[in-house]
């Protein structure tokens, strides 16, 4: 009792409690909602939950995070400038929050990792501007798609680790490629899918057909027929099918798919009397974010070309993505809650040399205040695929899961991206201006 | 007792913090600021300048003077943003248009967005206007030359460091034949260093 205390006077062990309950209940209570939200997605429309969500309030730290939600919402609803606007802003908010906070930091080790602003996962850096790049780009806006793809090309570069892929995203390469092939600058676009084949060999993702046609048709057009025989020859490709693929009055049409919805995290927790002079002192909670297992089946969507049934295939599964993200963080959460689990042990120890009852209510509090950290971007597809169709066709037929057989004229010559969802009806579609370029 | 420090600490940060609220100055027109290290107001107006100077100093400016005996009328058309920024290249178009008017050495005249307004106004006023007020048709100045150019980047990063390299590129292009009487280039490097830390 004779111990100094710890908290200025005009701030009670009471005040702290209700502090903490008021402060904390609400945001968790937030958090859970937009996880419950972002699952619904597989049976309610992206609009639908779009009006649910815009009626949620987030804290300020949680600002960024909420952007990036409803800007892939807007984008899903095909409301491209306002996608626009609040994944910029995400994108805005996410490049101040990337240097470290000091009084979050506190905030983090002595009460929750919840404390911190929400300053987006390195592979949340980047999808940020793949979703900016497709909204600008059914936005009829391909110079400024343009911009957002060497965005992520610099983000990319800043996140660049010796022994890891973390923010290293081959749809990012993939989307960038289709950008510069849309802008003829086929040489930008062969580099692209160069990049985004080392990176799924690299996390040991089979390289799509489509990405081998790819390198290997933009290597003969581009005439670096030393890599071309090489693609040839790996790939399997014959000259028939590359003389195809290359004919000079064909359509192209660059087909992404987004499938299912990316898993939410969940919060693990343990609680656990501790032991001290043989008698139960006090609680202790520890809570870890984590990523369940979900047994999910990925579809994918179809395009039929003539007599062909073409289907998408995966060039990154954002589920394996977000748990690379979590595993590399993993280390610094644990050690945070280790430290922060002992700073409040302490704490209540001190409260309870000074009264008892308040020592039973700074445990109270520590533990209600523990919590994991759940935000995730969960609007997300929780798989991105491909597919590259070349074709002297003068339609092809589109289906997804919701989306019912839609038909798309082509001329001779046109190049089009389509992008379907498989929790969407709407087909996306962009046709490249040929008086632009 | 540390850790109780560190727990009251938290708690006046909070509190303090949540107060902090936006504040507003108003600056100077002219005056560099420099928030973000992007391309902004300043890099605009001193790229503008810098180039128009450039372009009317040069040769072809004398050599139309001498073929013709007037001023020549420049038009300014599309600058294509090929950075990796979204940078608005109509109030850089603009600040070019500025400075080619100011200057007061080459006629100007307006851009086809604008001709087609006009030109929908003057119909009006062929219907509706006295024949003395009225502005006739097929009187329109045609432009010698266009400027036409591109903004590129290229952004070299480390860490939270960037070094941030823009060049402007424009030409002037002679109507007539196509022949390219000037083409100009203004290089902007730039350091960024950002903050480690935040508060």
């Amino acid at each position: 009792m004779g111990r100094r205390s710890f908290l200025p006077s005009f701030i009670s062990y009471r005040f702290f409690l209700l502090f903490a309950l008021l402060i904390l209940s609400g945001c968790s209570v937030t958090h859970k909602k937009v996880n419950l939200l972002s699952q619904s997605l597989n049976t309610n429309s992206p609009e639908a939950v779009l009006t649910q969500i815009q009626t949620l309030k987030p804290e300020e730290r949680d600002r960024p995070l909420f952007n990036l939600n409803i800007g892939t919402l807007q984008f899903l609803s095909q409301d491209y400038p306002a996608a626009i606007t609040s994944l910029t802003l995400a994108k805005d908010e996410m490049a101040i929050l990337f240097a470290t906070s000091f009084s979050e930091n506190i905030g983090a080790a002595t009460v929750n990792e919840t404390m911190r602003s929400y300053s987006g996962t390195p592979s949340d850096l980047v999808m940020v501007h793949n979703i900016l790049a497709l909204s600008y780009l059914f936005n009829d806006d391909p110079d400024a798609a343009c911009v957002e793809i060497l965005q992520a090309d610099i983000m990319m570069k800043k996140l660049i680790k010796k022994d890891s892929n973390s923010g290293q995203l081959a749809s990012a390469h993939v989307i960038s490629a289709i950008i510069y092939e849309l802008l003829d600058e086929q040489d930008n676009a062969f580099i692209s899918y160069k990049f985004a084949a080392e990176l799924m060999q690299a996390r040991g993702a089979p390289l799509t057909d489509d990405i081998k046609l790819s390198l290997t048709r933009l290597s003969k057009e581009l005439g670096v027929l030393d890599q071309f025989d090489q693609y040839k020859t790996e790939f399997a490709i014959s000259d028939e099918q590359i003389n195809e693929l290359t004919a000079a009055n064909n359509s192209n049409l660059y087909f992404i798919h987004f499938d299912s919805v990316v898993t939410s995290k969940k919060e693990v927790s343990i609680m656990v009397p501790s032991y001290h002079d043989n008698r139960n002192d006090q609680l202790v909670r520890i809570a870890m974010p984590s990523y369940p297992n979900v047994a999910r089946s990925i579809g994918s969507a179809d395009i039929d070309v003539g007599e062909q049934d073409i289907r998408t295939t995966e060039i990154e599964s954002v589920d394996v993505l977000a748990r690379e993200d979590l595993d590399a963080e993993y280390p610094a959460i644990l050690l945070a809650t280790t430290a922060r689990a002992v700073i409040k042990y302490d704490a209540v120890k001190n409260a309870e040399k000074k009264d008892p009852l308040a020592g039973f209510l700074m445990n109270v509090a520590t533990v209600l205040s523990e919590s994991a950290d759940v935000r995730s971007w969960n609007m997300l597809p929780a798989s991105i695929q491909y597919a590259y169709v070349s074709t002297n066709e003068e339609n092809v037929s589109i289906r997804a899961r919701k989306l019912a057989k839609r038909k798309i004229e082509l001329t001779a010559g046109s190049k089009h991206v389509i992008l379907t969802s498989s929790i969407s009806d709407k087909l996306f579609h962009y046709q490249q201006d040929k008086s632009i370029y | 007792m540390k850790c109780s420090k560190l727990v009251a600490l938290t708690l006046s940060s909070v509190l303090i913090l949540g107060g902090c609220g936006t504040t507003v100055e108003r600056v100077d027109a002219d005056t560099a600021v420099d928030l973000s290290g992007a391309w902004n107001d300043t890099d605009s107006q001193l790229t503008a300048r810098t180039m128009v100077e450039d372009a009317l100093s040069r040769p072809w400016f004398k050599k139309h003077m001498q073929a013709t005996g007037k001023a020549p009328t420049v038009i300014v058309g599309k600058i294509k943003n090929l950075s990796h920024e979204h940078i608005n290249t109509q109030t850089f178009i603009a600040d070019i248009e500025r400075e080619l008017i100011n200057s007061g050495d080459v006629e100007f005249v307006a851009d086809a967005t604008a001709r087609k307004e006009i030109r929908e106004e003057r119909g009006d006023q062929d219907l509706n206007a006295t024949e003395e007020t009225r502005s006739e048709m097929g009187k329109e100045i045609g432009a010698d030359y266009m400027m036409q150019g591109k903004i590129n980047t290229i952004i070299d990063v480390d860490g939270t460091d960037q070094v941030r390299f823009y060049q402007v590129d424009l030409e002037l292009i002679s109507m007539k034949d196509n022949r390219k009487v000037w083409i100009g280039q203004q290089k902007i490097k730039k350091l960024v260093e950002n903050s480690k830390m935040r508060k």
